[in-house]
């Protein structure tokens, strides 16, 4: 017994008390955390991670963990500085830890408690780390140091100038994240200040703090340096045990939430519109590093600074989440696709104005029980979607292109119909909005529809994700386009026109449809992209998943996409968004076209079908479009 | 003494008696709510109000004079769709307003 | 030495500034960028409220300027303090301009829910103005009309197409013509569907009374939101009936779209020069409302007529004079 205890104090100082107090802290905290979340996770949550963890999924996690959790590979695609300064923190940090424990373990005696490898250079034998392994080590350990201290000097830097990271807004943080981030940046210039005064009284050699020590008191002298050395100590343990204690409260707490995100979204745990445990894990996975600011329009084009998704997730997290936050945002995904961490920002913004808004949903709708106005009837439906209604020359341009496909279309729509149910959905409203696609759903089985067209991106997007279409194939009218031309059903004329084209958010980011309405362009004529297009489209301001913003706001937003338009050299606009549309036409010359337009202004009588000859007689609108 | 009228509503828009708290609320949290001219284009567009009787422009009206009754349910029957926000000349986030009067409603 | 005075625009404002300063010996330069001067005077019918034939009134105007010289098919790009950049890339010198740009009416078909370029029988009061100069106004298909629907404040008071602005002619237009149409077609049904009518100049009241008392115009207040076409090409039109509280639905033969003025194309590149300054409805601000409504704040450039606001056909050629004294005033001084 007391051996043992002599055995540990041969390896104490009272400085380490900090340190330790810190480390139990945080464990403890973070280990009540995670089992706490663990456990309130709905069963089929848990079972999808029962099932997943003896699979290539785990092995997979760790692969991830280490690119990401350590080396950070997407913030280096963000910024190579930015991604730099992580992984010297992250990594450097973590190897400094790993070869620290390689030496103490080497170089100390008997029974090494924990603090003695994070200070081993205070245990340490005077003369310590002869010989050729010792210098290798402590001489790495040096470099890693050298390393980590490097990232610290630029995060010093970005405080001052984030511009030069590739970010031109940094995240403003609360006071916790600025007690642990004072700490942090001060941990490492402690410790090389702590380990060069040991080393010098000491005698250890190295090029960093070794030569820094034996100056240290070749200048200053013993004593000075021993008292020095003794304050380093305190004081690195100190920031050290504040950085611990605020960790699992700040925003440092995803250092570690990071990985078990990593398995459990590996095992595909996904959030939903409901709020659930899995929640946790991703809103406190977020770093704030504020990578989601710059790409967010709400910012740049409309001056509203506190509801991107750093905000957002930081206010949930405290409990401080306002509906006003929670709703200022369209939703268009430039931030989701940009976040480092993967979180899924777009449904954990949902299930939290579902959380706060969703109201009662019984006897909701209950008037649109039995109405059809629709007319026609074929295998094909089409679904204008409210937002087309306003937009009649798609609906005659569609119907142009449906005569001369010789399609039979059934409309679901044309006389007016019920919602989609997205955009109350969007809202918070989830209950009620499940009263209109029930509707809507039995309206499509009721016709007996095969394929279901729809030229609004927000009514696809709900009806392929939510509506469960047994046997209905549902399709963009960009992708139905498409098809009819490459089936050669559709012929159209090419003239050198030259294009431009808008990734509308919900059939981009949202859908991953980017390439069909490119080649129904192409076939017409020339595409000549805007700068920033695809993953990286803007958004026209338009969304309906903002239902705050004020129409001033929405016009920043969208004068400023249009205004990008003009370099393209392009005379027309394309986009395939009643929404886009509109906004985009306000505030620009161009014309300002719906894919479907400017396809039926070039079609070509085919011949291929018996149908469409004798319809275009008919139809007056393809005369004035020839 | 009953004049035989006093179980319906009261004809007149009473501003003297009206609760007006609940208005003077929406206003402040959206003053552009104030700036509707009546034009009734909303409820022409209204996806709704081609199923059933709901007339957003006279349910939003009633409620900026004081008047609650039955403006919950009413304001339920919108679907959210926006039409009414693309069809409006004055700019003013219909939307927003459906959901404001409904939030301060809920409870009424 | 004589002064050189250009006039930018030979509409009415223009052609008003140009007879005034003849009066007072002075020959101005008038640059038109169309073939012809005269405006859009050229492509109305009769004026109102009284119904006087537009060319009487460009007749009268082509009298009193024709010492003028006039400049067509020019356009000019940039105003600078020694004069006018034209679009052939010439400079021409003037001691004073007077800018009478004018408007642009607005163009309907951004408001497509309302149909304009795409149902056969959607009409804005521009082609009304038209066919009836060409003595016919008919159906697309030439059959005479049933029922016509007028819709006020197209591209006027509407955020949806940054037309903040009231044109504030347009009502009355609306009017005149419902009358024109009413007396051509006696059996026709009219409905005029507005927001506010706005009834300002002198004798607009009166016109507005005895359209509805004479006349039985029907007006309907509410602004309609959607058209759409029958397998017949009629136009059905979807509105509130605001006094009733009831969405209405009607079909007509006709639908007549009352289309606004929009700032003058060459606005913004004129508000680069100093002392030309943009208002947020982009049409140019004058140095103030009151005294100096037709003068800039560069001492040597001035304006008449909708450059600075929609305005009435009289409005704008009171203006011209004003200027015109203006012009002189300056000239004077040098």
């Amino acid at each position: 017994m007391e051996n043992i205890s002599t055995e540990i104090l041969r390896y104490y100082d009272h400085f380490v008390v900090p340190f330790t107090v810190g480390v139990i802290v945080l464990f403890t905290v973070v280990i009540y955390k995670y089992v706490r979340w663990f456990v309130k996770l709905p069963r089929t949550d848990k079972s999808l991670v029962w099932h997943g963890l003896f699979t290539r999924s785990t092995f997979d996690a760790c692969v991830e963990v280490v690119s990401e959790s350590l080396l950070h590979r997407k913030i280096f695609r963000v910024n190579p500085i930015l991604g730099y300064m992580h992984m010297s923190l992250a990594f450097g940090w973590f190897l400094l830890i790993a070869v620290g424990w390689l030496e103490a373990s080497m170089q100390l005696s008997g029974i090494v408690p924990l603090h003695a490898h994070v200070f081993y250079k205070f245990f340490a034998e005077p003369g310590a780390n002869h010989g050729v392994s010792g210098e290798i080590l402590t001489n790495v350990m040096d470099l890693l140091l050298l390393f980590v201290l490097s990232g610290v000097a630029l995060a010093w830097f970005k405080r001052m100038r984030s511009r030069a990271m590739g970010m031109k807004r940094a995240t403003k943080h609360t006071t916790g994240d600025r007690i642990a981030l004072f700490a942090l940046w001060f941990i490492f210039p402690a410790r090389l200040l702590a380990e060069s005064a040991s080393s010098g009284l000491k005698g250890i050699d190295s090029f960093l703090t070794g030569n820094i020590g034996h100056w240290m008191v070749s200048t200053f002298g013993v004593q000075n340096i021993e008292l020095f050395s003794s304050v380093m100590w305190w004081a690195y343990s100190i920031l050290l045990a504040v950085f611990f204690v605020s960790m699992p409260f700040s925003r440092y707490m995803h250092i570690f939430t990071e990985i078990p995100l990593i398995f459990l979204r590996k095992y595909r745990l996904r959030s939903t519109e409901k709020q659930k445990s899995y929640d946790h894990f991703q809103v406190q996975a977020c770093s704030r590093c504020g990578i989601c600011i710059d790409p967010c329009q709400l910012q740049a084009d409309a001056g509203i600074m506190n509801v991107q998704s750093v905000y957002f997730l930081r206010d949930r997290r405290y409990h401080k989440l306002t509906g006003a936050v929670a709703e200022n945002c369209f939703m268009c995904g430039r931030c989701e696709a940009k976040c480092p961490v993967g979180i899924e920002l777009n449904t954990l913004r949902l299930n939290s104005r579902a959380k706060l808004f969703d109201l009662p949903a019984e006897g909701r709708y209950s008037f649109v029980k039995g109405t059809d106005t629709s007319s026609g009837s074929g295998k094909v439906g089409f679904f204008a979607g409210c937002m087309t209604l306003l937009n009649p020359k798609t609906l005659r341009s569609m119907e142009a292109i449906f005569d001369a496909a010789g399609e039979e279309v059934w409309w679901a729509d044309r006389n007016g119909g019920v919602c989609c149910g997205r955009p109350l959905k969007l809202a918070g409203e989830i209950g009620a909005a499940a009263k209109m696609m029930e509707y809507n759903k039995s309206l499509f089985e009721k016709h007996g529809i095969t394929t279901l067209v729809t030229s609004c991106p927000i009514c696809l997007r709900v009806f392929r994700e939510e509506y469960n279409l047994q046997g209905i194939e549902v399709i963009h009218h960009t992708q139905y386009i498409q098809r009819l031309i490459a089936q050669g059903r559709l012929s159209v004329e090419y003239s050198g026109e030259v294009f431009t084209y808008h990734d509308p958010c919900e059939l981009g980011r949202g859908s991953g449809i980017y390439d069909e309405p490119r080649a129904v362009i192409t076939s017409i004529g020339k595409l000549s992209e805007v700068s920033q297009s695809r993953e990286n489209a803007f958004c026209c301001g338009s969304g309906l998943a903002n239902i705050t913003i004020s129409d001033k706001g929405q016009n920043k937003i969208s004068a400023a996409l249009a205004e990008k338009f003009a370099e393209t050299g392009a005379k027309t606009i394309v986009t395939a968004c009643p929404l886009c549309k509109k906004a985009i036409a306000r505030n620009t010359s161009l014309k300002v076209a719906d894919i479907s337009e400017i396809v039926a202004g070039r079609l070509t009588v085919t011949t291929n079908s018996h149908l469409a000859k004798s319809r275009i007689e008919e139809s007056p609108l393809l005369h004035v479009m020839q | 003494m009953d004049f035989g009228f006093s179980i319906s509503r009261p004809r007149a828009i009473d501003l003297d008696k009206n609760d007006l708290s609940i208005s003077r609320n929406a206003l402040k949290k959206m003053p552009e709510f104030q700036a509707c001219i009546g034009c009734g284009g909303c409820t022409a567009t209204c996806t709704a109000g081609n199923l059933t009787q709901f007339n957003f422009r006279k349910v939003h009206t009633l409620v900026r004079r004081g008047d609650y009754q039955n403006a919950y349910d009413e304001m339920n029957k919108c679907m959210l769709c926006g039409k009414c926000r693309l069809v409006c000349p004055r700019g003013i986030n219909t939307r927003g307003v459906a959901m404001m009067i409904k939030r301060l409603l809920s409870e009424y | 030495m004589t002064k050189k005075v250009i006039i930018i625009g030979g509409g009415p404002a223009g052609m008003q500034t140009a007879a005034s300063l003849l009066e007072m010996g002075i020959k101005p330069t008038i640059i038109e960028k169309s073939d012809r001067i005269g405006g859009k005077l050229n492509d109305w019918h009769k004026l109102f409220p009284s119904f006087t034939p537009a060319h009487e009134v460009l007749e009268s105007l082509k009298q009193k300027m024709k010492e003028a010289r006039v400049i067509t098919g020019t356009t000019v790009e940039q105003i600078n303090n020694e004069g006018v950049s034209l679009n052939d890339g010439s400079i021409m010198e003037a001691d004073a301009v007077v800018v009478a740009s004018g408007f642009n009416l607005f163009r309907a078909e951004l408001k497509e829910e309302l149909g304009y370029t795409i149902y056969d029988n959607v009409y804005t009061t521009v082609d009304i103005e038209r066919m009836l100069n060409e003595g016919e106004v008919a159906m697309k298909d030439g059959r005479t009309p049933q029922r016509i629907a007028f819709l006020h404040c197209v591209g006027s008071r509407d955020e949806k197409v940054n037309q903040r602005h009231c044109s504030k002619v347009c009502c009355v237009t609306g009017v005149k013509q419902a009358m024109e149409l009413k007396g051509m077609f006696p059996q026709a049904e009219v409905y005029n569907f507005y927001m506010d009518i706005r009834m300002f100049g002198p004798g607009y009241e009166e016109m507005y009374r005895r359209a509805q008392e004479e006349f039985n115009i029907h007006f309907v207040r509410g602004r309609i939101s959607e058209a759409s076409e029958t397998i017949d090409r009629r136009v059905q039109i979807k509105a509130e009936d605001t006094l009733i509280g009831r969405p209405l639905k009607m079909t007509v033969d006709m639908l007549i779209l009352i289309v606004g003025m929009t700032p003058g194309e060459s606005n913004r590149e004129f508000s680069k020069t100093n002392g030309i300054e943009l208002q947020p409805s982009g049409f140019v601000a004058p140095a103030d409302n009151f005294t100096r409504n037709t003068c800039s704040n560069a001492k040597n450039i001035f304006y008449a007529g909708t450059v600075t606001a929609p305005k009435n056909i009289g409005e704008s050629i009171n203006e011209g004079a004003v200027a015109a004294q203006q012009v002189a005033k300056y000239l004077k001084g040098l």
